[in-house]
């Protein structure tokens, strides 16, 4: 049916190229203007606040400037600044830690609670609010509850060693136990979306694919890791691409309230180097680099992944 | 039997984790209502004496009405907008047909893998030769033109209603948009539901843009408010004080979040896999 009308609208339009405005091959001039009005206004808001600054971005890392004065081009001169510069890489290794900590551990503990929670037994719908909860907390009022839990003095965690007869520990004060626990937190906040992503995913599973597992004699474990794990893998896919992206850029957030980067840079991240860069020392071109390479730390991480998936799943 | 002590055993997990991840969060509701030397005590306790109500009393002066007014400005700045000019261009982009239409479509494909912190130092650029910095429209601005997820959203929603519906309208000698106003936006109040609630919650939380472009008295938001309390966090006020700030600046999340339950979690599901 579809494919007939097509066809008769291309008859038409080749007969008389404007007598047929209904067909859906035709182009209208009044149309046109209609839907440029409707995507004005987004498409100048979305132009100037992010295609621009995208360009501008780019633009920037060739240039030494202050946010003030004429801005001078110099080339490649800070991507070879990049090259040298020891704290920049410290950063790297800060921004690889928070991934390789945190993305692994959100999508695992993402998916089982998922799985855990895909029960269709009553009440269960409302006990799940308790697993959505910590969506509703930005990042500054859940720094202001963890800061407290990871205090040494008055926080749970030192009352807990306490009791125990050890040492205290400030967390967040130590160049081991800082990264970690933000990461520990970051972790807490991005499950909820997880959890609702891979409930979406779980939905779409057929049932009887259970069923022929059951007949097949699966147990549980088996069956969730060979029918229900590679079932939701384009979930996971977005899920992954989503806290890759997360733990690359959001870190900076965190770290900016809960450490301020410290102690001794230990929770410095690329993003965090990079605001530094423009906001304390004015460098706006090689902070634009070191933006740059973050982008690049993404597409490589996701290309890498995609990479040991393909492998795994041949 | 067997099916029945299964089930049991599912349902304490689920409470069981449940618990585990909201204690941090139903620590904070009792925290705030503790007095310093609840709080402080060892071992910790998990509920208070006797609820200090004067806690949020203080943490309301702290944060000051100033504040919360202009969050609300911010947020609701950011949603009007964001709904005003996503949801007109998803629909010229799914039912018009134009030259021009897949550039465009394709244009907004563009930073939907790019995190915004990446373009963080030239937005404030942009803003700053754009006069704006200090001022709501800096702050708001910006951040509706975060444009992408809810156009390509709102464009999948309307091409999923019948072409039939559309032409019908313009044969009855409707024009684009009165076709749009009369006919498709009142359909799309489901996905316009789950797209607010998660633009409010997202916005509502944003903290690092207001602080670069207006951390100003005149246009600050409860996220800049809070920050502090992480790091200088006790020693000039108290931590149940600190916590009764946290509450209060979550109350109307958690309100939008509670009532609006089932939308946000489309909303998430729909935006996430877009």
């Amino acid at each position: 049916m579809t494919v007939l009308e097509t066809k008769r609208g291309v008859g038409a339009e080749r007969r008389h190229p404007r007598s047929s405005p209904r067909t859906k091959s035709t182009y209208r001039k009044s149309d046109a203007v209609s839907a440029w009005l409707l995507l004005a206004p987004a498409l100048i808001l979305f132009i100037t606040f992010i295609i621009i600054p995208t360009i501008v971005g780019f633009g920037l890392s060739f240039y030494e400037w202050n946010f003030f004065d004429t801005p001078a081009f110099i080339g490649v001169a800070n991507f070879v600044k990049l090259a040298t510069d020891s704290a920049a890489w410290a950063s790297l290794g800060v921004t690889l830690m928070f991934v390789l900590l945190g993305v692994i551990p959100t999508i695992a503990i993402g998916f089982m609670l998922a799985v855990l929670i895909n029960a269709n037994m009553p009440g269960v719908g409302v006990l799940r609010v308790l697993y959505f909860v910590p969506v509703v907390l930005s990042v500054a009022v859940s720094a202001v509850l963890w800061a407290f839990i990871y205090d040494p003095r008055q926080g749970p965690i030192g009352a807990l060693l306490r009791v125990l007869g050890l040492p205290p520990v400030d967390i967040l004060n130590s160049d081991t136990l800082a990264l970690p626990a933000l990461v520990i937190m970051m972790i807490w906040l991005a499950l909820p979306i997880v959890i609702i992503l891979y409930l979406a995913g779980l939905q779409r599973v057929p049932e009887d694919i259970y069923s022929a597992a059951a007949l097949d004699g699966a147990g549980p474990w088996r069956t969730l890791w060979q029918i229900t794990w590679p079932n939701v893998a384009s979930t996971t896919f977005v899920v992954a691409i989503l806290q890759i992206v997360n733990y690359v850029a959001s870190s900076l957030d965190v770290s900016l309230i809960m450490t301020n980067g410290g102690p001794l840079g230990a929770t410095t991240a690329l993003s965090l180097y990079a605001y530094r860069q423009a906001f304390s020392n004015q460098d706006v071109g090689y902070a634009s680099v070191l933006s740059v390479l973050q982008l690049v730390i993404i597409v490589a991480i996701i290309g890498l992944g995609r990479l040991v998936t393909r492998r795994f799943t041949r | 039997m067997r099916l029945a002590r299964l089930r049991i055993g599912r349902y304490s997990t689920i409470i069981l984790f449940g618990l585990v991840i909201a204690f941090p969060m139903l620590y904070l509701l009792s925290g705030s209502l503790m007095s310093f030397r609840d709080i402080a005590q060892y071992p910790p306790r998990l509920f208070p004496t006797t609820p200090i109500w004067d806690n949020f009393i203080q943490a309301w002066a702290y944060l000051t009405p100033r504040t919360i007014l202009n969050t609300f400005i911010f947020v609701f700045g950011v949603l009007f907008l964001q709904l005003a000019i996503c949801l007109p261009a998803g629909f010229a982009l799914s039912k018009i047909r134009f030259r021009g239409s897949s550039v465009v479509f394709a244009l907004f494909l563009v930073p939907i893998l790019m995190p915004t912190n990446l373009i963080l130092i030239p937005t404030f650029v942009v803003t700053l030769q754009l006069g704006l910095v200090g001022t709501f429209l800096g702050l708001i601005l910006p951040i509706a033109g975060q444009a992408s997820v809810g156009v390509l959203l709102f464009r999948q929603f309307f091409s999923t209603l019948p072409d039939g519906l559309i032409e019908a309208a313009r044969i009855d000698g409707a024009n684009w948009f009165q076709t749009f106003f009369r006919i498709a936006l009142p359909l799309a109040r489901p996905i316009v539901a789950a797209y607010s609630v998660v633009t409010f919650l997202t916005a509502w939380n944003l903290y690092i843009w207001p602080l670069l472009v207006a951390p100003g008295e005149q246009t600050r938001v409860l996220t800049l408010a809070l920050a502090p309390l992480a790091t200088t966090q006790f020693s000039n006020i108290s931590p149940s004080v600190g916590f009764a700030a946290a509450v209060i600046a979550m109350v109307p999340v958690l309100i939008v979040f509670v009532v609006f339950q089932k939308w946000f979690t489309r909303g998430i599901a729909g935006t996430g896999l877009e």
